[in-house]
């Protein structure tokens, strides 16, 4: 019995060991195996064009939809390839880690998704969104809401702001967002990847604020566009800067990117352009400069250039339309790519 | 006739009483049928070979089908690879030394140590499964330096052993004392007693014991989410992350895109640990000593 | 000798409670000193701050041990008037019957389903007639968590106490039929006070179990980081705020969250403890 119990213990180990060694030996000479993890927001996106990659290249590459917080603690621990952010690093969070590159690799918006079953068109404003979700504006009928809606019959029903429980870029575009149209937002709340609401409900990543915003009546959540989009649920048109009702689309969107600079880390929010959406945003994928780190091999570093690559070529950002975000314009893509040959491993360039 | 009022007052209020405790208990089955249900009727038409033989689709798929609105393709067979695999990796560990530490206890009662080593197992029983998450994070996953099955095996470890320890004990104790005398009495040397006789009579319990520990935590999400993490594809490697049933279900509660799979799965994870609960009450009845 | 290394081999298993015991409360008081150290014990426990925003974090766990605590009891308020009777019909008016065997059986069913069911069920069944009655405008909140973590703990709580119901010698309650009591007054005047001090522990265990509940509540309550003021709100319990955050923090609200959870040990553990040292002396009666 006792040697019995040794066996047992014996085979624990000798599992453990073996699929230990297993993964060791899938990275051998044909492909390697790249890990990567974060935002949620371009995740349809990602898995589409990873699963395309994985047909044509031997690389395979594995993505977590874990919120953008959740990907940059990685990059940080060195346990991913690479991190998916809705957010740029600010200045505080480069300084915490080793160099680090940033690639967009599509547009996207946020919108707001609401649940109002006899309301077909919803317009909001961005100093009306910023009331709404620090509980200034509470009801549906409220004056400036009608003010907004003419000739809609908003219902006299409580508003539900729902928000992210968890961090995320979402929730940084929209409070990045709502800091530039409202100064008491900005002097309460901030922007984020966490923001402390004061009123609503709270789900976790973008398909749970849709999901409770599909459940709730009188609801109204942000969440990426490509969700809304493909679940069919209402969202509201915003007013941008320039006046204009602005209803979110592929158009739309494009027409946010204005000025990029070199390093590409930019908030295209609020831009004061006719016909853009104004809350639009770039997401990007993060790598470290030199990619020599946690016993990386030259093969994966390389490997990680080749598909930050693919992402930027242009049958990669044709298809961003297919799950509904819009491609990046040519001066990001000429930007990123001038970006990728400083990238090295152990100071000697990639190709 | 019962003239006497206040007689006639007693015996009403004997009688409602008694109604009241019928009807009210009579309710407590409504939630456990409304959830049997729900889950049920919902889950039913989604259950199928290929629900339980095909991986969970990943976003891009989910989003592409409910926008043509098809039935989301896939199933949730990775998360009953994972299931089967991060139990069975804690049960080979968990039931040994909990069946032998049990044994220790019930020997040791009366030792200051296995008083302590009581109380705390107590403790360990009733300590919330999120807190296991973070121990296990911090005790695997940060030096693993990532997300694993193992890392979630050993979570689900640390919440069986109490359950086993606690029912092999209680076997042990209330197994006579006659019986590991007459053992020893033969000229058994102690450790043939206790694993040859005593084990074997109480086998019955403690398998009961074994059974329910494992309906408790099949179903546990909050320890597997800081540790296993969720993966999409079926894996079979255990340093890497794995999904779990419930963890699914999870994921798919969180998206709209996947809710259609979300009672399959359910249903999947309520047969399973109910089916278990319902053989240990056959075994126990059984084996009864 | 080989008695011997068997004996040795007992004690080694035995060892991995205490080294798994004590770890626990090691780890969870290492990683969350930089919380307390920042913030000071007390202010940590009693501030009802939880700002996240960068350049002026701040952390209290009030918000949260309120969410607990408000949960949990309304929780065993509601679970009384279910598993009370439940109790009385499996531990004295229907005992040994075969219907008290399929109620019993009902319950442990009931105990089994694991807690995330609950939670899709509350969410999808019981929310929208939450919302219907007007009870919660958004239907999530304090009161549907506690509504469903009340369902959870009526098994735990009626199995134990049925068992003490069933421990009260026969003899005293015939003596009492003997005297023309009704079965009613008999389980008011006799029962209940032998079987007392054993049902109320089996409460303290109930609490000790709806305390620490995660995956229902963190789907039901909707996760705000306010004081629930009312009961109609939003709020967050301790395990639900951990759930929600851990995943991606780091730093000060890491080792912030870790002291929540500290916190919520602590709590658990000692309810548990007074919970087994009151059964151990209603057993001894």
């Amino acid at each position: 019995m006792k040697k019995k119990y040794l066996s047992f213990l014996a085979a624990a180990c000798a599992l453990v060991m073996t699929a230990c060694g297993g993964q060791k030996s899938s990275d051998g000479s044909n492909g390697v195996e790249l890990t990567g993890a974060g935002a949620t927001f371009p995740l349809p996106f990602y898995t589409m064009t990873f699963d395309n990659y994985g047909e044509t290249s031997a690389d395979k590459v594995s993505y977590g939809g874990i919120g953008s917080g959740g990907g940059v603690r990685n990059l940080k621990d060195g346990i991913v390839d690479f991190a998916g952010s809705d957010a740029y690093l600010s200045d505080e969070e480069m300084a915490e880690l080793k160099p680090v590159v940033h690639i967009p690799t599509c547009m996207g918006a946020v919108v707001l998704a609401y649940n109002l079953p006899d309301v077909q068109q919803l317009n909001l404003s961005g100093d009306v969104i910023a009331d709404i979700f620090a509980g200034k504006i509470t009801r549906w009928d409220d004056e400036r809401l009608k003010k907004l809606n003419e000739g809609v019959a908003l219902p006299s029903q409580e508003i539900i702001p729902v928000f992210r429980s968890d961090g995320s870029g979402t929730t940084f575009i929209f409070s990045d967002y709502l800091s530039k149209v409202s100064a008491d937002w900005k002097a309460t709340y901030g922007a984020g990847k966490t923001v402390d609401f004061p009123v609503g409900q709270a789900a976790k990543g973008n398909p749970g604020v849709a999901g409770i915003v599909r459940q709730t009546p009188g609801s109204i959540g942000y969440i990426g566009s490509e969700y809304a989009f493909a679940q069919k649920i209402p969202y509201a048109s915003v007013m941008n800067k320039k006046g204009e009702l602005i209803t979110p689309s592929t158009e739309s969107i494009s027409a946010a990117a204005g000025d990029i600079p070199q390093d590409t880390r930019c908030s295209i929010t609020d831009p004061d352009m006719s016909g853009a959406y104004p809350i639009s945003c770039f997401t990007w994928l993060i790598i470290y400069k030199d990619q020599n780190y946690s016993d990386r091999t030259k093969a994966q570093a390389q490997a990680t250039v080749n598909l930050l690559k693919y992402m930027l070529s242009p049958e990669v950002q044709k298809s961003t339309e297919v799950v509904h975000y819009a491609p990046l314009p040519q001066k990001a893509i000429d930007l990123s790519l001038e970006n990728l040959k400083q990238v090295t491993y152990n100071g000697e360039p990639l190709q | 006739m019962i003239k006497d009022k206040n007689l006639v007052a007693r015996i009403a209020k004997n009688k409602l009483v008694y109604i009241l405790v019928c009807v009210l208990s009579g309710l407590t089955a409504i939630p456990l049928l409304a959830i049997l249900g729900e889950v049920l009727i919902k889950g039913w038409s989604q259950l199928g070979w290929s629900f339980l033989t095909e991986a969970t689709p990943n976003a891009y798929k989910a989003l592409m089908a409910m926008e043509a609105g098809e039935a989301v393709p896939g199933g949730i067979a990775n998360g009953i690879v994972g299931t089967f695999l991060m139990l069975l990796m804690a049960s080979i560990v968990a039931i040994p030394v909990g069946v032998l530490c049990g044994i220790c206890l019930s020997e040791y009662r009366k030792n200051w140590f296995a008083i302590i080593v009581s109380y705390l197992t107590d403790l360990l029983q009733g300590t919330p499964s999120i807190i296991i998450g973070i121990i296990t994070y911090i005790w695997v996953v940060v030096p693993m330096k990532g997300y694993s099955a193992f890392a979630g095996s050993v979570a689900l470890f640390i919440m069986m052993l109490p359950l086993i320890i606690r029912s092999t004990e209680e076997t042990m104790k209330i197994l006579p004392a006659t019986l590991k005398e007459a053992g020893l009495a033969l000229g058994g040397s102690y450790w043939r007693v206790m694993l040859q006789v005593m084990l074997p009579s109480a086998f019955g319990s403690i398998f009961t014991g074994i059974l329910l520990a494992i309906s408790r935590v099949v179903g546990e999400t909050a320890p597997l989410m800081f540790t296993a993490l969720g993966a999409a594809a079926i894996s079979w490697n255990v340093a890497r992350p794995m999904s779990a049933v419930p963890l699914l279900i999870w994921e798919f509660f969180n998206d709209p895109n996947l809710q259609n799979l979300i009672w399959g799965a359910s249903l999947f994870l309520l047969t399973f640990v109910l089916c278990l609960n319902l053989l240990a009450k056959r075994i126990a009845k059984k084996w009864k000593i | 000798m080989q008695d011997k290394i068997f004996r040795i081999i007992l004690l080694l298993s035995a060892l991995v409670i205490p080294i798994v015991g004590v770890g626990i409360i090691a780890s969870l008081i290492s990683d969350s000193s930089g919380a307390f150290e920042t913030f000071g014990f007390w202010n940590f426990l009693f501030s009802d701050d939880w700002t996240t925003k960068a350049g002026s974090e701040s952390y209290g766990a009030l918000p949260f041990i309120t969410g607990t605590l408000l949960t949990t009891f309304l929780a065993l308020i509601i679970c009384i008037p279910f598993s009370l009777p439940v109790a009385l019909f499996v531990g004295e008016y229907f005992r040994g019957r075969k219907i008290a065997t399929i109620l019993s059986t009902v319950t442990d069913l009931l105990a089994g389903i694991p807690s995330i069911i609950y939670g899709l069920w509350g969410f999808y069944a019981l929310r929208p007639i939450f919302m219907h009655l007007n009870l919660s405008p958004q239907g999530s909140g304090i009161l549907t968590a506690a509504f469903v973590l009340a369902i959870m703990i009526v098994p735990y709580a009626a199995s134990l106490s049925a068992e003490f119901f069933k421990m009260v010698p026969s003899d005293l309650k015939e003596g009492a039929y003997a005297m023309g009591a009704t079965q009613a007054e008999v389980i008011r005047r006799v029962v209940f006070p032998m079987a007392g001090s054993g049902v109320f522990s089996a409460y303290v265990l109930a609490i000790g179990r709806a305390l620490g509940e995660t995956m229902a509540v963190t789907m039901l309550i909707g996760n705000t980081n306010q004081m629930p003021d009312t009961l109609r709100t939003t709020g967050n319990t301790m395990a639900s705020i951990i759930a929600n955050q851990f995943g991606e923090a780091d730093g000060l609200k890491l080792s912030s969250l870790i002291a929540i959870g500290l916190l919520l040990f602590l709590i658990t553990a000692f309810i548990n403890l007074i919970g087994k040292i009151l059964i151990r002396k209603a057993q001894h009666v």
